[in-house]
């Protein structure tokens, strides 16, 4: 008896391969039968590599903007995503998921929405954004402070100046060292804050980025009056399951990949490993 | 639900007879200790043992499987689930061993049913067996309620002396002792003498517990910035053998390997332990529980906490095998009462 | 990862440009572990499929210098060694350390707890001052090593599978875990609770566990695990009946180079 396995990949094909930085690539992939991926904005899949391994990654295309593929923004960092970045179109990647929870959108409908991603965390975030963006009509300002550590770990630069250039969107952009390429702002992302004033009451804030961000820009949101229960953040951990079974993703009694990777500031605040 | 009889010399027959249609997992020798192994002679079972190095959950969840294959030979890959399945009896399960089995049952269930697990505890069948003497100094499941069970076998046996009666609790267990033993229905002496070793065993075993385990959660809830999680990290080795020996322990890795023809990838699951170094370390370098006192609380609040909260079920059954395991003496009993006494 | 001047000697999915060429290298060591990938010949028929070896002195006369991936057995004992290294490591795109001599100067670096003169004259008598020696060393010493295999002698298996994942372009799973580890998933008795002492809670898995599986301590052959807990290890010992000399020769019987270099 043949039976189905959670554990077991199906293969997607690349259909497009685009260098975003030094360090960063985009995929483009396609499912099987031209079949529609069917996420959320800020779940991830599990991507492997045969003989490889596999790796958490969360998707960073809109679900406004499938086209039957969906996109993924990967850092080379690891085993299975230096072999990915050795891929090319046409090759096969081994996909589980979509799993997690990702942003409630419907609860930010109508909403003031702050966005405030470091470095890589605009991948699960710029989801998000897009799909606001492609129904614009139904939230209120939609506020980008984006931050990175330098200006050639700016990822998704035409975005970024699509967003720059937009009337009904508020993008500053930020990075730690500038260099002779870079006129624009410079320090960290907590430094743009001071930039913008929030009804907090309406707003609801979102950030991802590298663990050390977490505290720092939390507090800054803090600061402007946004209820806990209103900033979202998304975490990263180890996974090998994705479906809440293998333990490692896990942060005391919550499972990243199940409860998570999207918690909002009130369910982690209490929870000592989380940040 | 009726009882029956089984004479003790009727049970090698009957583990012959179990034996041309399953794969017979039973308590064998191994050297001084026991283990939960494959019976090749009915003979090898010995029903008499006190603890096994692992639990009989080896039946259900193996230390390594393979969970698919990948065929790379054409331009699609063609990935292959792989249950490894096959009829199964557990054989003389103690009833700690049993109650565990009901949290693995609920954690391979929730959410994402995890096929490979589920379908090989599809095909088994529990036999399980009376505990009527501690096994040794180190159990303590009269405090975790583990001591007999109600549930969760299909066939349980209790010796009264030349016989075993047997519980039947379903009806797979009921067809398999109808097909496979030679039975009596219970006289009114079994009865009595059933209930003679039964009141019997009671007082044998002892509370170590100092306080009523079910206040274990909100005991832990209180006790996340104890001084005793950095002891325990000063003495822990961090080599994993609480975990792997514990039957309610079921985190796991998942490991890619390929043929050297590169025409074959396979996944392989392995029993995985929170408290090795790398478990929460991700890609990046980043560890997140890098401290083995970190690891060690983990443990303590999964077996006293979390998983009771998440399955309502109990974490830890008491079968004490983390503590035999444990070559710097860190001891469940010991942790727990210490945080009982200062709390 | 050090040194590595290529993602591996070929990517997964990519053209197969022909087999990836190897080769072998000895030092100071007594070439079981080129003993034993020679045995992994014969056992792993598909191994010659994958790689060509065009330099391996222990197996066949051929010795070609255009390989791009060295395996270099036994620990550096002399000046005139490391030349040679630094050449094999010039020449290939991935050199990795096979066996304890190679990865931790294993039992080599027995000598580094003695003064050298007195090990020369040990070994070589009247005609010690003929002979060139130094402390012994692994080779990640003198050069940037891009992967090791451990063990004394390296395992057999664990040597396929460092070679497959060499072909797929990803780092060895070699494990970072103890032999504990290995020991409980194969339901050993523990060889503490028959009386004997053994190095498995603090030394890197990957043998299967292969001594406590037969009913010896293990002797640490596999060097030590990433941050190993000495000091519990060596209370475990103590409580074992060892002497304080007798833990320290447990300790430095594969692993004198590390326990002298972390006491520097």
């Amino acid at each position: 008896m043949t039976q189905s396995s959670i554990y077991a990949p199906e293969f997607a094909r690349l259909v497009d391969v685009r260098p975003l930085t030094e360090l960063e690539k985009l995929f483009t992939i396609e499912l099987p039968n031209g079949r529609s991926l069917g996420h959320d904005p800020g779940q991830f899949v599990m991507v492997s590599i045969p003989g490889v391994g596999e790796a958490p990654i969360s998707i960073t295309s809109s679900p406004s903007r499938s086209n039957g593929t969906f996109e993924l923004c990967v850092r080379r960092v690891g085993d299975v995503t230096s072999a990915l970045h050795r891929m090319e179109p046409g090759d096969y990647v081994g996909i589980r998921g979509p799993f997690g929870h990702g942003f409630p959108i419907e609860q930010m409908r109508g909403k003031d929405l702050l966005f405030a991603p470091g470095g890589l965390g605009l991948a699960p975030l710029r989801s998000l954004i897009n799909q606001v963006l492609d129904e614009r009509g139904s939230f209120g300002r939609v506020i980008i402070l984006y931050g990175a550590k330098r200006p050639a770990e700016l990822l998704f630069r035409d975005e970024l100046e699509e967003w720059a250039a937009r009337d009904d969107v508020e993008f500053h952009v930020t990075v730690d060292r500038g260099d002779e390429t870079w006129d624009g702002h410079v320090g960290v992302i907590t430094t743009l804050f001071p930039l913008i004033t929030v009804d907090p009451r309406n707003t609801v804030a979102i950030t991802c980025g590298p663990p050390i961000m977490y505290r720092f820009v939390i507090m800054e949101m803090l600061g402007k009056g946004i209820p806990e229960t209103q900033i979202y953040l998304s975490l990263e951990r180890r996974m090998k399951c994705g479906v809440g079974k293998c333990g490692h993703c896990q942060i005391n009694d919550l499972y990243c990949c199940k409860d998570g990777p999207v918690f909002t500031y009130a369910q982690i605040k209490n929870v000592p490993e989380a940040l | 639900m009726r009882l029956r009889i089984l004479p003790k010399e009727e049970v090698p027959r009957m583990v012959q007879a179990l034996m041309a249609d399953y794969r017979v997992v039973g308590p064998k020798a191994k050297g001084p200790k026991f283990v939960f192994e494959p019976i090749t002679d009915p003979s090898e079972i010995r029903l008499d043992y006190n603890i096994t190095i692992l639990p009989p959950k080896v039946a259900l969840q193996p230390p390594q499987e393979r969970v698919a294959r990948i065929n790379l030979e054409g331009e699609v890959p063609q990935p292959e689930p792989l249950i490894e399945a096959e009829p199964t009896v557990i054989f003389g399960a103690h009833t700690c061993d049993v109650h565990a089995l009901r949290l693995l049952d609920r954690a391979f269930t929730a959410d994402y049913p995890d096929s490979h697990y589920l379908e090989r505890r599809r095909q088994t069948l529990v036999i399980s067996l009376e505990c009527l003497e501690p096994c040794d100094e180190h159990s303590f499941c009269k405090d975790m309620g583990t001591l007999t069970a109600d549930e969760g076998y299909d066939l349980h046996l209790t010796d009264i002396g030349d016989a075993y009666t047997v519980h039947v609790g379903t009806e797979a267990g009921e067809a398999a002792l109808e097909k496979y033993a030679t039975t009596r229905a219970a006289t009114d002496e079994d009865m009595r003498r059933l209930n003679e070793v039964l009141s019997a065993k009671w007082p044998r075993f002892t509370h170590r517990l100092n306080f009523d385990a079910a206040e274990l959660p909100s005991l832990l809830a209180t006790a996340y910035d104890h001084p005793i999680w950095a002891e325990l990290g000063e003495r822990c080795l961090s080599c994993g053998s609480c975990t792997n020996v514990c039957p309610t322990c079921y985190c796991f890795n998942m490991l890619d390997t390929i043929s050297l023809t590169l025409k074959e990838a396979l996944r392989i699951r392995r029993w995985d332990s929170c408290q090795l170094d790398e478990f929460a370390r991700v890609a990046g370098g980043e560890n997140f529980r890098e401290a083995r006192a970190a690891r060690q609380r983990h443990r303590f609040f999964r077996k006293g906490k979390w998983l009771r909260e998440r399955f309502d079920t109990t974490g830890c059954v008491g079968c004490g095998r983390c503590i035999r395991a444990c070559l710097v003496n860190i001891n469940i009993v010991e942790v727990f009462n210490t945080i009982h006494g200062s709390a | 990862m050090a040194g590595n001047k290529s993602q591996g000697a070929k990517s997964q999915g990519a053209k197969s440009q022909g087999k990836v060429k190897v080769a072998f290298f000895d030092f100071a060591c007594c070439e079981g572990c080129q003993l034993t990938v020679i045995d992994s010949l014969q056992t792993h028929l598909d191994l010659l499929e994958a790689v060509e070896i065009v330099n391996f002195r222990e197996a066949s006369s051929e010795g070609r210098q255009d390989y791009q991936i060295a395996f270099v057995e036994g620990s550096i004992t002399r000046e005139q060694d490391e030349e040679r290294l630094r050449r094999i490591r010039e020449q290939a795109d991935i050199l990795v350390a096979l066996g304890a001599c190679a990865h931790t100067a294993g039992v080599n670096a027995l000598k580094n707890l003695k003064p050298l003169d007195e090990v020369r004259q040990y070994v070589y008598g009247e005609h010690a001052d003929w002979y060139d020696t130094y402390p012994a060393r692994p080779i990640s010493a003198v050069v940037e090593v891009d992967a090791f295999i451990p063990g004394c002698p390296i395992d057999r298996e664990e040597f396929v599978e460092v070679v497959k994942a060499l072909l797929v372009g990803k780092k060895p799973p070699i494990p970072d875990y103890p032999v504990c580890v290995e020991c409980k998933l194969k339901g050993n008795v523990c060889v503490f609770h028959v009386g004997k002492v053994c190095m498995g809670p603090v030394t890197r898995a990957g043998c299967g566990a292969i001594c406590p599986t037969y009913g010896d301590g293990c002797e640490g052959c596999r060097g030590l695990i990433p941050n190993p807990n000495e000091n519990a290890m060596e209370e475990v010992l103590d409580e074992a009946g060892l002497t304080l000399d007798e833990i320290m020769d447990r300790f430095t019987m594969f692993n004198a180079y590390r326990e002298l270099e972390a006491g520097e």
